[in-house]
């Protein structure tokens, strides 16, 4: 199959405005008549429910947590970009679209990301105008500050707390549709299955997870904002209701899972401290704009950091990458860091760590204006760790963090099935292999307040649809199929938890699928997971009613599809034979150790179909064309 | 450093909204002290699972104190003994070793129970639903810079916008009030002038529907702002007030 | 006037009815507490100090009656408070312990304005109630001061007079609106300081009657 990514021809620059004039636009007076159903309620669910209901449609939007205001958005820290170019410094909506294609090693679509840039300026303005208390200059302008894989300052924060102040951005614009009536709010809902009828996304089933009922809506079209996938590795910085149940029930019904092997691995975390922690803590990037990283020079040096003369440290990114220093992308200070534990340079007490160093610069601009910036951030990492990092450098290590994989679309965001539209983390369009800072926000929000808006109007104005009610058979039987599912769930009573399940295929996928990749250990894990996932289905144990509040129950769906997901995602690593991004494939490197792409052979988007429980997923290629940019093997030094 | 505790929990246990709840008592043996509290009740729970019954219901997410989601009273504190965190953010090393600890819901009129630890803070969204937001519509923007605000009032309005509307404030009050948390909405917004053409008709809607929804009134307590795990002052509730008169004595709105 | 009446009976329309009613009675205190002063000058000094006060005829009746009205207002609202209050958490913690905001003052304002309710009347039936036609007011005072038992409750009423003002001053500010970094301590300290005028400048008089006179 030939996947259509619906691209607009002529000059990049000019794409999005032809093509917004050439989409069929609906009557205002209709528009009240088109249900559209958008499940999660982080920036770009909560951004589209609101300006969607703005528009005119009657919108039902539905999220797992108990209020809107808590998808895991908010626990973006360090910013947002936008390509303002308020500090001179040479910005450009060219410059922030060349900077993510190259971030995300030139595996991202050139008119999505374009589009991206473009629609950052205009974000910053809608959030000023919501309410969003960015930081300031003293004379009352916007302060900015940078960025990994940028040498401009184009982030916009809000102390260390910018994706919460976005978010309740956006949570406010929809508080106000539902006070009007345009949107209706269902909380404490998960999405167990999505309705197809005659190739169309017509509704969705889901879980009222207070009293358990099992609940059928209808849509003209259903958008997806559900979120990434990172917590297949049981421990990532995602929350812990984040999952993949959503996007890969989509999947089964039909959705193609792009790139599914594109999982970021974040730098700046707190390192690991024990078996039974259930989540990793971020410590925003921005921390690298006056941090500094080292490690002892000397392997196996056991010393405290304050014991250690300045001679005997190194700072292994500012000496490899003398142009970008501590700033370079996620992915490749995620894989240092990881190189100088491997040769045991490592510190803290199992050795997984490195520091970050704030000692100059409290030293240059004082402990108040750091306290200033950070303050968040160090008062998070003493809560945890109990070590001041204001006396001591943090240790930090690479963690889980995002997901630039994600249910395929095309320029409209609409999937290969017709009237489901992904929006955000949970599609794959815009990082590529990598995400830069600061653009997960920019994604969301660009996606839920500028793009969806216009595209989903081209469709509804532009598709028949039958008329249909949640009587239609297609509603009943995902209902059994739902209910059974539960059922079975609740009837093994085995011997082992969830969460021990869950724990087992997280470690296995972040050794054989995490920071680096090879061959065999796919190979590996995936005979382990297939073993891991029979045992599940035989030997969990999950207690309580189906009909009841039970967070056993909902944890045990999520995991069962982790463990079904997780083999599409390797299956994803093993296929692409080359490193670009964060899928770093040890076969596959530069003299330097740099990821090594083969932009001959693996130039492309690998969109995975389902074929039936029994069978491996089907790949089928968006080949990647890129006319606007040259490809080129990434440098930061 | 690192040390192993035992501790004796009291927890709160009720099957549902309208059932009787009592507090039982579980063990909770060798916890390391670099646990959070949250993690402290996952071990709990993992042993009662494989006991074959219900394990404890609480509500939780994003286990960085930014969610808003986690919450329970810990020996009669809002969020446990420690300043400015919330449940999942306190560490067991605020404990020591042979401690009992009594784990509480949220109580409040206007916030039900649902089961166990968790309960329905809806309320706190409908008290934003009257009128905690900007009317403007995606896409009318003007230019981000054309209105400078100055520096100290941005910082002032990120103060109160550092809410998470965790409902401790609520839990922590005498009174079971929300004003703490109706005032940093408010507040957040009468600063910013992006937010003044509202203001007005904004603290009238809020603090009506805050009345509806049956929460307490305000006494000046102060516990409030000593349990907020973001450290919001009643400063804020001084603007409300100023906000409120305002708009009694001096707008048209009714 | 619809807006009025809703204005004042919300949760913070009838919060500034306490405020506004409690800085009424701050004020009244004031001018009481300097009239009493007189009392250490002796009893011709009160006597006349009395004396001046009647001249005002209707004045002081227009007086007594803004500040019936005034405690009428303070007392029911805040009795609807409280009940208010009590019913917004129907079912209560087992564990309860304070945070750091609470104080005594905070703690047990309903119960120090529901004992001072009654000693006002006491008070009232005491000195205000009585036969004036043959004993001076400084008769009355002395005679009644001078029991022990008597003098010990108008110091106890005085005491708890003190408390409730300990809270009462700052939150009247504070629920006017009147907080701001920059001069919320000193309203603070001005609190403390107040009721501790208050307490020793009426606490003492029990004591100079009952000890010295």
């Amino acid at each position: 199959m030939q996947l259509d990514s619906k691209v607009p021809g002529g000059p990049l620059s000019e794409q999005w405005d032809k093509h917004r004039c050439e989409l069929k636009l609906v009557n205002p007076a209709n528009k009240r008549k088109f249900n559209i159903i958008v499940v999660g309620t982080g920036l770009a669910g909560g951004a589209a429910s609101a300006s969607l209901a703005e528009l005119g449609y009657y919108v039902k939007t539905f999220c797992i947590q108990d209020s809107p205001r808590r998808a895991h958005s908010i626990a973006a820290q360090g910013g947002i970009n936008g390509a303002k170019n308020y500090p001179n410094d040479g910005d450009s909506i060219q410059h922030l679209f060349y900077d993510t294609i190259k971030g995300g090693d030139f595996r991202a679509r050139e008119s999505n990301v374009y589009r991206l840039a473009q629609a950052s300026v205009d974000i910053i303005d809608q959030c000023v105008a919501q309410g969003v208390p960015f930081a300031r200059e003293y004379g009352g302008l916007l302060a900015n500050r940078s960025f990994g894989g940028a040498q401009v300052s184009r982030t916009f924060y809000a102390r260390g707390q910018t994706g919460q102040q976005l978010l309740l951005g956006a949570y406010s614009a929809l508080s106000r549709q539902i006070n009007a009536g345009k949107v209706e709010m269902f909380t404490r809902r998960e999405m167990l299955d999505l309705v197809v009828i005659n190739d169309q996304a017509r509704g969705i089933i889901v879980r009222n997870l207070i009293t358990g009922e099992i609940e059928s809506h209808d849509a003209d079209a259903v958008v997806l904002c559900t979120g990434g996938y990172a917590n297949v590795f049981f421990l990532s910085t995602n929350a812990m209701a984040s999952n993949v149940t959503a996007s890969f029930r989509a999947y089964k019904k039909g959705a193609f899972f792009a790139n599914p092997c594109f999982t970021q691995i974040h730098p700046t975390c707190i390192p690991v401290h024990g078996t039974f922690q259930s989540k990793l803590t971020l410590m925003s990037e921005s921390l690298r704009n006056d941090g500094r990283v080292w490690v002892p020079k000397n392997p196996g040096d056991k010393r405290p950091a304050n014991q250690i003369p300045e001679s005997e440290r190194e700072y292994y990114l500012e000496n490899q990458y003398p142009s970008f220093g501590n700033l370079v992308p996620r992915d490749v200070a995620s894989r240092r860091a990881k190189e100088q534990c491997d040769i045991g340079k490592g510190v803290g007490e199992t050795g997984l760590a490195v520091y970050l160093d704030f000692a100059e610069a409290i030293e240059r601009d004082g402990r108040d204006i750091i306290e200033k910036k950070y303050g968040n951030l160090f008062q998070m990492y003493e809560k945890i760790t109990a070590e001041n990092p204001y006396e001591t450098p943090m240790m930090i290590y690479p963690a889980i963090h995002y997901t630039m994989g994600g249910l395929w679309v095309d320029y409209n965001l609409m999937s290969n099935l017709e009237g489901l539209f992904v929006l955000g983390e949970a599609n794959f369009s815009d990082h590529g292999a990598n995400r830069l800072g600061a653009s997960a926000l920019m994604q969301g929000l660009a996606d839920g307040y500028f793009i969806i808006p216009y595209t989903i109007g081209g469709y509804l104005a532009g598709t028949s649809r039958k008329d249909i009610t949640t009587d239609h058979p297609a509603f009943k039987d995902a209902v059994k199929m739902v209910k059974a599912r539960m059922n079975n769930l609740l009837s093994i009573k085995g011997k082992r938890t969830v969460d021990d399940f869950h724990r087992e295929l997280g470690l296995t996928l972040w050794e054989h699928c995490g920071m680096s990749r090879n061959e065999e250990g796919l190979k590996k894990a995936k005979e382990h997971i297939k073993g891991l996932q029979e045992e599940f289905w035989q030997n969990v144990t999950v207690p309580g009613r189906e009909k009841d509040f039970n967070q056993s129950l909902e944890r045990a769906g999520r995991v069962a599809d982790f463990l079904e997901f997780s083999q599409v995602m390797i299956e994803d690593a093993l296929e692409r034979k080359e490193s670009c991004g964060g899928h770093f494939n040890e076969a596959f490197q530069t003299d330097e150790n740099e990821a090594l792409r083969d932009d001959e052979n693996f130039c492309h988007v690998s969109a995975w179909e389902f074929k039936g429980d029994d069978k491996d997923p089907e790949m089928h290629k968006e080949p990647l064309v890129f006319k606007n940019v040259e490809l080129t093997q990434r440098s930061y030094k | 450093m690192t040390k192993a505790i035992n501790l004796t929990l009291k927890v709160w246990r009720q099957q549902g909204p309208d059932l009787k709840g009592r507090l039982e008592t579980y063990d909770a043996k060798n916890i390391s002290t670099d646990m959070s509290f949250l993690e402290m009740i996952d071990v709990v729970n993992e042993k009662i699972t494989l006991e074959g019954k219900e394990p404890i219901a609480f509500d939780n997410d994003c286990r960085e104190g930014i969610c808003g989601m986690c919450g329970a009273v810990i020996n009669g504190r809002a969020h446990g003994p420690e300043k400015g965190t919330t449940l999942c953010q306190l560490h067991m090393r605020q404990f020591s070793d042979n401690d009992i600890i009594v784990i509480e819901p949220w109580r409040a009129k206007a916030f039900k129970v649902i089961k166990d630890l968790v309960v329905d803070r809806s309320a706190l969204d409908k008290i934003i639903q009257a009128g905690g937001y900007i009317s403007v519509n995606t896409g009318g923007a003007q230019d981000a810079n054309s209105i400078l605000v100055p520096q100290e009032t941005a910082e002032l309005a990120m103060d109160a916008a550092a809410c998470i509307g965790c409902g401790a404030c609520v839990a922590a009050c005498p009174n079971a009030s929300a004003m703490l948390f109706t005032s940093a909405k408010i507040s957040q917004l009468a600063l910013l002038p992006q937010g003044k053409p509202e203001a007005a008709r904004r603290a009238i809607a809020m603090t009506r529907v805050m009345d509806k929804l049956g929460f307490g009134n305000c006494t000046n307590e102060r516990e409030c702002e000593a349990e907020c795990p973001k450290e919001i002052s009643i400063t804020n509730i001084a603007r409300m007030n100023r906000e409120y008169l305002k708009a009694s004595f001096i707008s048209t709105v009714q | 006037m619809y807006w009025l009446t809703k204005t004042f009976t919300t949760s913070i329309g009838k919060k500034i009815l306490m405020a506004l009613t409690g800085l009424s009675f701050c004020g009244f205190l004031t001018v009481h507490l300097i009239g009493n002063l007189t009392l250490y000058g002796g009893q011709d000094l009160f006597n006349a100090y009395v004396e001046h006060l009647h001249s005002l005829g209707p004045v002081i009746t227009l007086f007594e009656w803004g500040l019936l009205l005034l405690a009428i207002i303070h007392i029911l609202t805040g009795s609807i408070l409280f009940f208010q209050n009590l019913i917004s958490r129907p079912v209560r913690y087992k564990v309860n312990k304070n945070a750091g905001g609470r104080t005594l003052g905070s703690a047990t304002m309903p119960y120090t304005g529901f004992i001072l309710m009654l000693f006002i009347i006491f008070h009232l039936f005491d000195f205000h109630f009585v036969d004036h036609t043959n004993q001076t007011v400084y008769q009355i005072v002395s005679n009644s001061l001078s029991q022990i038992g008597l003098a010990t409750i108008y110091l106890v009423a005085v005491i708890i007079a003190a408390v409730h003002i300990s809270h009462g001053f700052w939150s009247l500010f504070q629920t006017l609106g009147a907080n701001h970094p920059k001069y919320m301590p000193t309203i603070k300290n001005i609190g403390i300081l107040f009721s501790l005028i208050i307490g020793i400048g009426f606490g003492f008089i029990p004591i100079f009657i009952a000890f010295i006179v």
